[in-house]
């Protein structure tokens, strides 16, 4: 009888014990050798902290992320968290397929805008891990050469300073349809009332009847007069490519860009540059900041508690701080703090003034389809500024026509 | 019940076509009426997505791009792919060696193409333009897939390198398949090598040509690969084609449901057209016997 209390008492810790052990499947697309956003090391220590998780984790790239997932999820096979942007998580959330977080302390501690964006309904899907900012890449040393000792914030410096470089034959901007002249119309578009954004991507507001977002267009062709770029090449630079090579090489002064290339290009010998706000009608420039990614938890997780486990160490902030400081981001936590290198000084003076404005589609202010139509009609307008800016504008009036 | 025997033979051949891709095919018609997401449950939404299709120009201009896309490749894949074939035909020396040349690119993968190609383009002292500036020749130099007017022909020039050691090695087969009597025939009475090619060659290559018009213009008419990675169908919609549409749908936008409507349109055109080729180039074929 003995015996057989004692194999029981065996099997029934063995069992438990095998119950404590949880593999915890994690995707994400940081992590990788290219962009690892400290997440190795992290989990690494989250692995040391908590002995009875393991975590599984995979590489998806953003783009195989849609193509990977969708079916996983529709399957009930999904990973058990997940990294995610907004408009992932309102098409996963509203089909059901993501778990509700708990609004724990770091629910409350959120920057207001953050907490506003990652709210749907009564529910939040996602833990924001980072915000990282959108502004002008300034290669100094090109304008210390024609006498300008800092980054330009206002429209009338740019002006002065295109056509400083101009004159002394260095190229000033790289201005791609693509990316770059999207973020500086869309920044200074909404400079004058920032909380307009969220009714622009409605039906109740139209874009081309819009005097800002007009405005903004119309001083295309003044900054290709005074010289900062060449409007029909400009329309064809790859974002992604030729204009990171381009500016990484020295042969252009200005890039509109994310700060997510700032460690590359601190990478590069002799590359003097710092990572301003976009130059704008105010004082201070725009500081575009993109509230980028976060950690859901599919609903389907038998793995429930381990998930919140692993979601909760990414809110303590000196975990986050390494995933910070790889991604030059900033906390998404009110007073948080900042990965910013000492290059992005100008961009955070200009955050430090309030001159922040979200990037009206990383809150899902703006629908996604809308982000390809605005790249596609600035690279139109780029190849003809005789157009009228209400014509190219109205053009995103339709796509948001399209969602309804 | 003998006589129908037969036909049992055929059930594996009908399950494969049913399965992967009669479904499929009707599982996007059904798709194509709803606003799916990709992911939970769609709702029916009509004809809306077709209405939408017919009713924006972009997608009409994408039409059109995908169809002038297609007519400049097989043209001209066709046209180099008979002259490439029909040199190599009579220089069997290096005939291998040069079939293998030709054929490289098509080994690789698109994106490595992609890249390469993106990059001879660039005005940034692009290679292109690196090698028109070392021959004295500025003056040709040119922002080629940043202009509307050149992209697509851009695009097109690299999608024919890389596919035209295909199109000659149909040829090749083509050639290889014609009785060498024919030719010392025509030889004997005094033609010259034009009037071969014109006369004896074109016509007995009937079949060679319906293989490759049909075939390029089928993977041409699909095409994305090439606009995705080199232009993202830029600018401004120059290159983008409706296959690319179809991707950008479906990935980053989520509407599947709309993608889905593409997708049948996209098949009926690519039935349509490769059903009169077939019929124009089998009437042909039949004329040479």
């Amino acid at each position: 009888m003995s015996r057989l209390l004692r194999t029981g008492a065996v099997a029934l810790f063995a069992f438990t014990g095998a119950a404590q052990a949880v593999t915890l499947e994690v995707t994400a697309w940081k992590g990788n050798d290219a962009e690892p956003a400290a997440l190795p090391e992290l989990i690494e220590r989250f692995e040391a902290a908590n002995p009875d998780i393991t975590i599984d984790f995979s590489y998806i790239s953003r783009t195989d992320t849609d193509i990977v997932l969708p079916p996983r999820l529709q399957g009930g096979d999904a990973p058990d968290v997940m990294m995610a942007d907004m408009p992932l998580v309102k098409v996963w959330g509203d089909a059901g397929l993501l778990a509700p977080l708990d609004k724990g302390d770091w629910f409350d501690r959120l920057d207001p805008a953050v907490k506003a964006a990652v709210t749907t309904g009564d529910e939040v899907f996602i833990m924001p891990l980072e915000v990282i900012g959108m502004g002008n890449f300034v290669n100094m040393a090109l304008l210390r050469d024609v006498g300008i000792d800092t980054a330009p914030t206002t429209i009338d410096q740019l002006k002065v300073t295109c056509t400083a470089l101009s004159q002394a034959g260095v190229k000033p901007m790289i201005f791609a349809g693509g990316f770059s002249a999207p973020l500086f119309a869309i920044a200074n578009g909404l400079e004058h009332d920032p909380s307009a954004a969220p009714a622009l991507g409605t039906e109740d507001t139209s874009f081309e009847q819009n005097q800002a977002f007009i405005d903004t267009l119309s001083l295309f062709p003044e900054l290709a007069d005074a010289g900062c770029f060449d409007p029909e090449i400009q329309a064809g630079v790859d974002p992604w490519s030729t204009a990171l090579a381009e500016f990484k090489a020295g042969n252009f002064a200005m890039m509109p860009q994310g700060a997510w290339n700032i460690r590359d290009f601190a990478s590069v010998e002799g590359l003097d540059f710092v990572f301003a706000p976009i130059p704008s009608a105010n004082d201070t420039g725009v500081a575009l900041d993109l509230f980028g990614v976060g950690w859901v938890i599919s609903s389907q997780s038998e793995q429930a508690e381990a998930a919140k486990a692993f979601v909760d160490f990414f809110t303590v902030e000196q975990n986050l701080q390494a995933l910070l400081e790889a991604e030059s981001a900033y906390s998404p936590f009110t007073g948080g703090a900042s990965g910013m290198s000492a290059r992005a000084a100008p961009y955070d003076e200009a955050r430090t003034a309030g001159a922040t404005i979200q990037f009206p589609f990383g809150v899902l202010h703006w629908p996604k389809p809308l982000e390809a139509e605005i790249f596609d009609s600035l690279t139109g307008y780029l190849l003809d500024l005789e157009q009228d800016p209400a014509d190219v504008l109205s053009r995103w009036d339709e796509i948001i026509e399209d969602q309804y | 019940m003998g006589k129908y025997r037969i036909f049992l033979f055929t059930v594996p051949a009908i399950l494969v076509l049913g399965i992967f891709f009669v479904y499929p095919i009707a599982l996007s018609l059904r798709l194509s009426f709803t606003d799916f997401t990709g992911v939970g449950i769609p709702k029916d939404v009509g004809w809306k997505n077709y209405e939408r299709i017919f009713t924006r120009s972009r997608y009409l201009d994408a039409l059109g791009v995908t169809l002038l896309f297609t007519l400049i490749v097989v043209t001209i894949q066709t046209a180099l792919g008979l002259l490439f074939a029909a040199l190599l035909h009579r220089l069997p020396a290096v005939r291998n060696l040069c079939r293998a040349a030709l054929f490289m690119p098509a080994m690789m993968s698109f994106v490595i193409v992609g890249y390469v190609w993106q990059f001879i383009y660039s005005p940034f002292d692009g290679g292109l333009n690196a090698l028109f500036a070392s021959l004295g020749l500025g003056a040709l130099q040119h922002n080629w897939i940043g202009d509307p007017h050149t992209a697509l022909y851009a695009l097109a020039f690299a999608h024919i390198w890389m596919f035209l050691g295909y199109t000659t090695a149909i040829f090749l087969a083509g050639y290889a398949a014609i009785p060498q009597e024919f030719d010392e025939a025509a030889r004997l009475e005094g033609t010259s090598g034009w009037q071969r090619f014109r006369h004896i060659e074109i016509p007995l290559l009937a079949p060679s040509f319906t293989i490759n018009i049909v075939l390029s213009t089928i993977g041409t008419l699909k095409t994305f690969e090439l606009p995705f990675i080199m232009t993202r169908g830029g600018p401004d919609g120059a290159t983008r084609t409706l296959s690319l549409h179809i991707i950008d749908s479906l990935f980053g936008k989520y509407k599947f449901g709309f993608a889905s409507a593409l997708s049948i349109v996209m098949l009926i055109l690519v039935i349509v057209i490769t059903l009169a080729q077939n019929r124009v180039l089998r009437a042909r074929e039949e004329r040479a016997r």
